[in-house]
Order: structure tokens, then sequence, then C-alpha cells
């Protein structure tokens, strides 16, 4: 009899156990699961990117420097007008820890290479297929995304940026 | 305080037991006349213990019935509260706390802020699901293996209050003088057989039961339940289910996110109904009414080269993809969903003629998505130096191109060649004739045009994709178990409703007083006439209303 | 004759017949208590014809259903009059399956008149034969909503065995709190069933008139090509006058009704949905004329109308109906699950790919069967017979009714992104 007590309590917590931790699991995933577009403030999600010059571009790799990440295409009007405004100042702060890259999304690798021609740019120029853009919940060009030191987002700027913002915005990110 | 559970008939009791597992005799209310409680035969369940400690206490909790049915309730108005306003899941692009406040004024606020926009993704819907299973689980645990103990070990000769308190009784004498009671008994064995009954006795007392299946109906179909649910909860482990929305133009393969698979809309179709298949009230008032939407479909699995421009990739699959015909292949499932027009060049190909010598070389082609950067025709080497989808120019006569879409292609080649110069010249070519007399392609080339030309045969040389093609892309490993599933559910759910579990008890006492008890798990009306019908035959005439207990008997 | 005549015309007669069966009902019923005669002979042989006629009318209906079904090439449940008259069949089926194991002819006082009514209903709907459009075209769109039409009519039989033991239970010369509830209750039962019967009345009857009155309204709709929104121009027209036109519209023509000749309020601007104006409309002449008929009947019967349905009743077993009621909820149960739930996630499987979708209609759908789960939990675990158990008969009546109708109207009538 008492066996046969001991047996059905081992029955018991077992059962209870596993509703608990399937339950628990489940409920964890809905609450801190984050499937949602990061934000400013929340940690930016990791890409890898093939550049124009066949290296790959690792965002971990930049652990420690300031990333100016432009979402960008030829088709975009205001992409190609702030563009010369980013190689400017990717020129500026090469040696001050700041890492730009322009991320193109989708054009013709021919079209890419004669706008590189054409505006003498020098900054990494990295190709995406809409899956790094979906990442960061990208839905309109231009987009440039500051990330800091930290690998934390600083700042999402959806338009044409203007000389006084970039400069201001990367002189405050620097001097902290 | 421990109660005396030994009953009267010897048997020893477990605490909390309401009827005594033999003999049937009522523990607790012996002097009672009511019809007697029969659920789970009076057996001690599981929870009923003394002394919870608080594992005893959570699992009581999950074991009552009545908990079961509150959470089913919640669950019920959970429910009905999120079909007020459409979820944010119907809507995309759309941001939830500034739509529902801008769509429906304070209550959409509200209903935003209570997290009913997200009814059934939300935590709190989430764990009612998990009671629910939870419930399932215990409720069905703490009841069946009781259940089983109690059904198998039934006592033919039961306790004459246990007869007389069921929904189902009848005393009387035996119908004439002259049978014995032992043959009274024997000749209602094959009748009570001929109706499916499986018969028990000794001498004077009688036990005939059926259908005992169907006591296990609700427990099967309550682990049907625990599957479907732990099927739905699988499909949030990765990989399980996929689920993306992807156009595919005509004639581009296109690859699918996060797959080695690349998908080929080789051709899409849409037909209308003619006027003459309309019915007479449709006709002639321009409305087209769809007849079938079918995207002929090629996947390709990726070999190599998969992140370039220009991936191997092997034909694995084809299939005419139409609504309500996926194409399957393996764990992939795609869907016809919605399609648009566009029409853009997607191909060309091309000859390049030496006007002078009216030599002609080519055909080459000319894609319009993923461009060569150089062709080599005969003497000539084509360098692609610059391309634009949509070509246009600004206002300071610059060009630049609209859109990614190639609508009106321009090529900008550097030729080299015989006859020209070292370096090589510039060529515009514009596919479009529209595009050629608007940006006045003559005239960009002048210098060149009268030595080269570039340019098609006919418009078979022109490859035109005409539409885009919506598909879902699903996958969801977890189905097969989501439909086995419900198959046990709904084995379970048929087998405890369509059948009944029937048990009638007899006995006779000093030769002569008959009483008969009948039990059943639900349809008392059934059995109060399948009775008279047996008692009928055996020669005791009983009206089936007269069985129920209460009833005078006539 | 073509075989859509043929269908139409074997619909009709099995709308006039179950008409007839229903009044010959009432004779078995109320005629039991007329001098010379013994009533139990009485109710048994007009109970007999009644039940005849209601087994031919139904043959007549499956003559159309089958008709209509080579007809049209498709089997006919693609629309709401398709649906309907089939709703309305597998009502009298499934009477025709509890009368065959309860023999209690009785029940047809009250099924009758839900599959009259629902037929009545359906001929509001536009009735011609209309081509597939390709998402209608899988057999399993075809079993599922058969199938759990079949369950649904099962619930209507237990709806009406329900409403029948509480009309024979309920004591209307008591004054205690509970019976005066009950009273109440059963009166508004009844009046949503006469606001049915005023919705098929009204609709019927301006449509005799061709009555019509127009409306335009500019909304945004989002445009094919480019995919941006433009302002378009959509008109709406009324078959029934308009108490409430369309939010932010013009009139373009009106008839006059009764001198009516502008809507009186217009639709708030917060209904966007397609043809929500007008469905509130519809919904505002619909509770209108069921409450003018309601008080008609009241003024001439001049006591509840539950009361006097009662007075027909006596000599009917309540505990039959009880059970009757029950059972025809646990046949209908497991039929409703399999039909409305599992070949409905089959169907969406094989449509979208995505077995649930948690789309208004199919989780009211799942709502149902909740509350059919708990009826039977309820009943079978916590022992609610009699006249709490009969409630939910009612209620979970009303619960179908609204997953059938009322979703179409009011749920999904609000939001654009549902059809009609």
């Amino acid at each position: 009899m008492s066996l046969n007590k001991r047996y059905k309590r081992w029955v018991q917590v077992t059962i209870l156990i596993a509703i608990f931790i399937v339950g628990g699991f489940t409920l964890a995933d809905n609450l801190f699961s984050d499937d949602s577009i990061p934000k400013e403030g929340s940690k930016a999600p990791e890409f890898s990117l093939p550049g124009l010059d066949d290296q790959q571009y690792q965002l971990s790799n930049y652990k420690g420097k300031i990333v100016v990440a432009n979402f960008w295409g030829t088709y975009c009007p205001p992409c190609v007008s702030e563009m010369p405004l980013i190689q400017n100042y990717y020129e500026k702060y090469k040696d001050k820890n700041v890492q730009f890259l322009a991320i193109n999304e989708n054009d013709p690798l021919v079209s890419i290479k004669a706008f590189i021609r054409q505006y003498k740019l020098t900054l990494p120029v990295v190709l995406d297929k809409d899956v790094v853009r979906r990442e960061y919940g990208v839905m309109n060009y231009p987009t440039t995304v500051f990330i800091n030191e930290n690998g934390k987002i600083e700042m999402i700027y959806e338009g044409e940026m203007d000389e006084p913002f970039l400069s201001s915005t990367l002189a405050d990110m620097t001097s902290n | 305080m421990l109660h005396n559970t030994k009953c009267e008939c010897g048997h020893q009791n477990p605490v909390g037991t309401v009827l005594c597992e033999s003999c049937g005799k009522p523990l607790d209310d012996e002097f009672g006349t009511a019809p007697l409680e029969m659920r789970y035969d009076g057996i001690a369940r599981r929870s009923q213990r003394e002394n919870p400690a608080l594992i005893d206490r959570v699992w009581r909790f999950f074991s009552s019935v009545k908990v079961a049915i509150i959470l089913i309730f919640l669950t019920l108005c959970a429910s009905i509260m999120g079909t007020i306003y459409p979820q944010e899941n119907t809507f995309l692009n759309v941001d939830p706390s500034v739509y529902y406040e801008a769509t429906y004024g304070f209550s959409g606020k509200l209903y935003y802020l209570l997290g009913l926009s997200d009814t059934y993704g939300s935590w709190w819907y989430k764990l009612l699901l998990i009671m629910i299973g939870s419930s399932l689980i215990i409720c069905s645990l703490d009841r069946v293996l009781p259940l089983y103990r109690a059904l198998s070990k039934q006592q033919i000769r039961k306790h004459m209050s246990f007869l007389v308190r069921q929904r189902v009784v009848y005393q009387g004498q035996l119908p004439a003088t002259g049978i014995t009671a032992v043959s009274f008994i024997d000749g209602l064995v094959p009748l009570l057989k001929k109706r499916g009954y499986r018969v028990h006795s000794d001498g004077t007392a009688l036990l005939a039961e059926k259908h005992r299946f169907s006591r296990w109906g609700p427990y099967i179909n309550h682990i049907g339940l625990i599957i479907f649910l732990l099927a739905v909860l699988m499909r949030g482990l990765p990989g399980w289910s996929m689920d993306q929305y992807t156009g595919f133009l005509e004639g581009v393969p296109t690859q699918i996110e996060n797959t080695p698979y690349y998908l080929e809309n080789e051709k899409f179709t849409v037909e209308y109904y003619t006027e003459e298949e309309l019915p007479e009230e449709f006709r002639g008032q321009g409305r087209a009414v769809p007849k079938l939407f079918q995207t002929k479909a090629i996947l390709y699995e990726c070999t190599a080269d998969c992140s370039s421009d220009k991936p191997d990739l092997k034909q694995v699959h084809q299939q005419n993809i139409e609504v309500n015909k996926p194409l399957k292949y393996k764990d992939l499932l795609a869907y016809q969903f919605d399609f648009r027009q566009t029409i853009q060049i997607r191909a060309v190909n091309v000859s390049l003629t030496d006007k002078m010598s009216n030599q002609t070389y080519g055909p080459f082609e000319l894609n319009t998505i993923t461009p060569d950067e150089t062709y080599v025709e005969g003497p000539y080497v084509l360098t692609l130096k610059d391309y634009y989808p949509e070509f246009a120019l600004n206002d300071k006569g610059v060009p630049f191109t609209n859109s990614k879409s190639p609508l009106a292609p321009a090529f900008i080649f550097v030729i080299q060649g015989p006859g020209l110069a070292e370096d090589g010249e510039v060529f515009i070519y514009f596919p479009r004739d529209v595009d050629k007399q608007r940006f006045s392609q003559d005239k960009l080339n002048a210098g060149i045009v009268d030595k080269i030309d570039i340019g098609v045969g006919s418009m078979q040389d022109v490859s035109i994709s005409r539409f885009t093609s919506y598909l879902n892309i699903r996958t969801d490993r977890a189905l097969p178990y989501i439909f086995f599933g419900g198959i046990i559910f709904m084995i379970g759910v048929i087998m405890g409703i369509y059948w009944q579990h029937r048990r009638i008890w007899i006995r006779i006492d000093d030769e002569n007083e008959i009483t008969i008890g009948a039990h059943t798990s639900k349809n008392w009306f059934g059995i109060r006439k399948e009775l008279s019908v047996i008692l009928g035959k055996a020669g005791i005439v009983v009206e089936p209303k007269q069985l129920e207990n209460g009833v005078k008997q006539a | 004759m073509s075989l859509e005549q043929w269908s139409e015309n074997a619909l009709l007669l099995a709308f006039i017949l179950y008409n007839i069966s229903f009044i010959v009902y009432v004779i078995a019923i109320a005629g039991k208590k007329w001098s010379n005669r013994d009533p139990i002979v009485h109710v048994r042989r007009w109970g007999r014809v009644a039940v005849t006629m209601t087994v031919i009318g139904l043959a007549s209906q499956i003559t159309y259903f089958i008709t209509r079904w080579l007809a049209a090439g498709h089997v006919p449940t693609s629309n709401m009059f398709e649906f309907m008259t089939f709703l309305s069949m597998a009502i009298v089926a499934a009477f025709i399956i509890l009368f065959w194991i309860y023999r209690l002819s009785a029940l047809g006082l009250f099924a009758m008149p839900v599959s009259i009514i629902l037929i009545s209903y359906a001929a509001v709907f536009p009735k011609e034969v209309q081509p597939l459009i390709p998402a209608l075209k899988s057999y399993w769109l075809y079993i599922h909503v058969t199938t759990a039409a079949l369950g649904e009519s099962f619930f209507a039989i237990g709806f009406a065995a329900g409403l029948m033991y509480l009309l024979r239970t309920i004591d209307y010369t008591s004054k205690t709190k509970e019976s005066r509830k009950d009273s109440r209750g059963i009166e508004f039962t009844l009046y949503a069933i006469i606001v049915v019967i005023g919705f098929v009345l009204v609709s019927n009857g301006f449509k005799s008139t061709d009555y019509s009155a127009e409306f335009t309204q500019e909304v945004q709709q989002k445009d094919e090509q480019s995919g941006q929104l433009v302002p378009v121009t959509k008109t709406t027209v009324y078959t029934l006058p308009a108490f409430v036109q369309p939010a932010n519209s013009k009139v373009v023509h009106m008839d006059s009704f009764l001198g009516m000749d502008q809507p009186l309020l217009s639709a708030p601007s917060w209904m966007k949905g397609i043809d929500s104006g007008k469905k509130l409309n519809t919904v505002i002449w619909s509770l209108l004329s069921g409450l003018i008929l309601y008080w008609i009947l009241r003024l001439i019967v001049r006591r509840p109308l539950g009361a006097i349905i009662q007075k027909t009743m006596g000599g009917i077993d309540a505990d039959d109906l009880d059970e009757i009621s029950y059972r025809a909820i646990a046949i209908g149960y497991p039929i409703f699950a399999l039909g409305a739930l599992i070949f409905a996630m089959i169907w969406a499987h094989e449509a979208w790919g995505r077995f649930w979708g948690w789309d208004p209609k199919e989780t009211w759908a799942l709502i149902t069967f909740l509350f059919y789960t708990v009826y039977l939990h309820l009943r079978l675990s916590r022992g609610w017979q009699g006249n709490k158990s009969s409630w939910l008969s009612v209620l979970g009546f009303i619960v179908v009714m609204f997953t059938l109708i009322g979703v179409n109207l009011i749920v999904a009538g609000l939001h654009s992104y549902a059809g009609v």
C-alpha cells in the first residue's frame, strides 16, 4: 500500500513538472521572444554580407567601433543625392573608429559598379537581397542605422540626411 | 481523523469512496432514498485524499471538472472578445498602437491597450490553453485508473439499497408460480445476450453489461486533444513551421528565403468566365468572374554558388499551382495567393550589326534582371558600363533609374572592335521602341550609329514577363500530428457518445422477490425501453416509463 | 422544362408540404382536446399524417438538391441561398431521425417552423446558379460545409426540443423571480424568431414592389497597379427604404416610402466595412418589423406568447423532451466537430496552407464547439438537466445562428476585410 502510494506521488510529480516545463517554455517564448523589428536602444541584429570587393562584412567584427549602415539603391533618388555626403564623412571618420557600410538592396551589379565609378565612392558597398533589410524592419529608402560601440542601435534615421544632422550625430556618438 | 472505510460485505475501500467498490452499498449516506450518484461508480478519485500537501492542492485544482468547465468557458469568452475588431495579424504594415484608436476611437484604443488586438497570440490566451491541457491530463488520469479498477472487479450480487436507488428500478414478483428463481434467471440470459449484453450470473443474481468501451471514449478524446495541443506547441520549434509571402516574376527563378530552393513561375494564367458561362443576371455588366488562377511552377534546388547572382540550379519538381491545389515537395508547400499584371521585358536576344560590312553577329541575350558585364561577338567586345532598369533623366539631365523593375531598360555599352576607337565607343541601347523614340537613341549614339547597330530581329527575340504570381510558401511539419490528434479525438468522441455503457443488475430474494436496478452512462429513455422489452419477453409486463425510479408502478 | 426549373419547383413543393405538415402537427397536438375523441388515438393518427407529409416534403427537397447539383455541376452549397436551403433540409432530416428514435410527433411542431423560416430566409438571397470562383473549387470545402450543416441541424432539433421543454414546464401562474425570468427569456427567444420572420417578410415584400434607393460614397481603395490608396466613388443600392444611409454618402435617388424620401440618419463613420450602412439599415428594419409583429400578436392573445403556446402542450412528457434535446445535441456534437473544425482545417490547409487562421467565422465555429463542450460537461459530469440544460440548448442555437448569419452581418460587416 505504501509502495503503491509512493509510486502515485512519483507519477503526479512527473506530470506536474512536465506541464510546468512545457507550459513555462511556451509562455516564456511568447513573452520574451522578440521577433519584432529592432528599435533604437535594442541590440543590432547580426549580419554578414558580401562586399563588391568579394570580402565578407560581418557586423560583429566591428565590435568597439561605431557602425553607420546605410540602406540604399540606385533607384532611390534621395539615396543617390545623399551618397556624396556619406562618402565625405566616410573619409573624414575613417581613422576615428567609425565604420560606414552602404548596404545596397537588389541593384544589378553593373548598375552599382557604374554608380560607384560615377560618384567616385571608396566606402565599402555590400550587397543584400532584402534579407538584412527585413531583419532591420527597413521599409523606406534611404534608412540609416547608427550602431554604437556596444552593438546597440543608437539611432534609426529614415530619409535623406543633411550635413548638420550627420555631423552632430557622429560627433555625439564619438564623444561618448 | 480516520473513517472506517470497511464495508459490511468485508471489502476495504480507499478513503473517499462513495459506494462500496464491491457490493455497491452507499457508504456515506446509508439510509437515503434518492437515486445514487453513479459517476465513476462511486470510487475514490486520486485527488480526494486527506491532509493535502501543495502538490495535492494543485492536482486537485486541475482534476476538478468544474474548473475544467470554467476554463473552457473563459476560453470561449476570450475567443469572442477577439472577434470584436480585426486582429493585428490581418494587416500588413500597420502600426497597431495608432491604427485601432484612429479607426475605432476610444473603444479601439481600449481594445489595443487590453491586448485584445492580438488575443490569440497573447500570453494569457496561451495560458488558458495550457491550463486546459493540464486539466485534460489530470482530470483523465484521476478518473480513468480508478474507474478501470472498479469496472474490472464488479460483484454480481449488489447490495439491495444500491439496486433500489438506481434511476431505473423494478421490484416485483416472479411472473408465474412454478418458476424457480434460478430458472427465471437462466431464461433471461439468452434474451439479454441477444441484445448484446455480456451476462454473468450466480444462480439467483445476475449482472448484464454491454458497451463498456464507451466509458473510455472521453479519455481517448482527451488524449487526442492533448496530442493536438502538443502538436500545436511543436509548431513553435525552430524549423517546424515557415510562412512567407513572395512574388515570382514570370521566367525568373527566385530563391525561397532560408531554403536551398528556387522557384520559377514559368507561366502564369488567369482565366475569366465567358459571357455564355455566366448566369443571365450577370451578363452585360462587365463583371469579370475569375475561373482559374494557375502558376506553372518549376522548383529547383541550388547545388553550388548559392549566394551568387548565378547559382547552379537543379530541377527537382514541376507542378501547376492552382487555388486549392498547392505545390507539394517534401516539406515545402506553395499556395497560389495573388497575382499582378506586371508587363516588363525579362530578356532580349539581340544581334550586333556592322553597318559597314553588313555583317551580323549574335544573337546574344541581354538579361534585364542580372545582366552580364561583357559580351564577345565576332570581332567585337561589348562591355556593359551601366544599366538602368527604368531609365529616366532628372531635371539636370542626369540619367537615373525610377525603379528596380525593368519597365524601360537602358543598356550603356562600350564597344571595342574593328572600325571603332581604340578604347571603345559608347552605345546606348533601349530595347523598347517607345524608349528609343522618347530618349532619341540615335541622337545619343551619334558618331557610332552609322557604324554599329544593336537590335532584335522580331518580337520573338523579346522575352516578356506579363505577370508576377504571389505565392504563400509554407512548411508545417507538425501537421500530421495535428491531424492525428484530431482523428483520435473524433474516435474518442464517437465511442463515448454514440454508444452507452449499460448495466442491469438483478437479484431474487426469498425465491420470489425480484429486484432490478439498471444504469447507463447516458440515454435513459433507451435503457428503459430495452429493459421493458426484455422483461416483457420474460413474462413481466411493464411500461418503460414505470421503470423510472420515483414513477409509481401500476 | 429545364433541370433548373425542375429543381426550383421541387423546392417550392417541399416548402408547401412543410407548411401543410406544420398545420397538421398543430391539429395533431392542439386538437386532442376537441370533443368526441380519444386524445391518444387522435395524436397518433394525425401525427402519422403529419410525419408522412414531412417525409414527402423531404423527398421533394432532396430532389431539388440533386437536380440543382446536376444543373450546376457542383454541390449546391456555395452561396447563402444554397447553404440555407441545405441547412433547412438537414434539419428536417435530423427531425425525422429523432422522430424515428423517440416517436414523438409533437417535436414537429417546433422543428418544422425552424426549417420553414430558414427556407424563407434563403429566398431573400439571389437564387441563380453561380459559376465557381477558384477558391470554391475544392471537394473538401463541400465536405466541410455539408458536414458542419448536418451537425448544426441536430443542434437545431436540440433547440426545438429544449424550447418545448421550457414552454412545457414554465409555470405562468407562479410569481416567483425564477419563473418570471424564465418567462421573459422565452418571450425574448420568441421575439428573436419573429425578428427573422419580420426580416423575411420585409425583404420579400419590398423585393416584389421593386423598391430601390441609391447612394454614392467616396472611399479610399487600394489600386491594383500602383498599390496606392486612391479615392473611388462607390455606389450602394438599397432594396429596403433607408432609415440609415451609408456613412458620408450622397443620395442619388430614393423611392418614397410612406412619405419618407430622405434617409433619417447616417451610419457612423467608423463603419467602414463593405455595405455596412446597408446592413445596419437591414438590421434596423428586422428589429422594428419583429417588434411590430410581436406586439400585434400580443394584442391579439393578450398574454405572453409562451403562455398561449403552452396551452397546446399538455400531456407531452417533459423528461422525454429534455432527453430528446440532449440526445439531438449529443448526436450533432461529433458531426459538428468533424465538419466545422477538422474538415475545415483540412480545407483551410489545402486552400491556404494554414489549418487555422483565426478568421471571425472559424473562431465562431470554435466558440460554438466550446459552448456545446461546456453543455455536455455540465450535463454529463455536473448533472445539469431539465431547465438549465434546456436554456443552454436554446442559447447554443443562438450561437450557431450568430456564426452562420450574425458574423457576416455584424462582426465582419464592420470590417473592410470581410466579404459578404
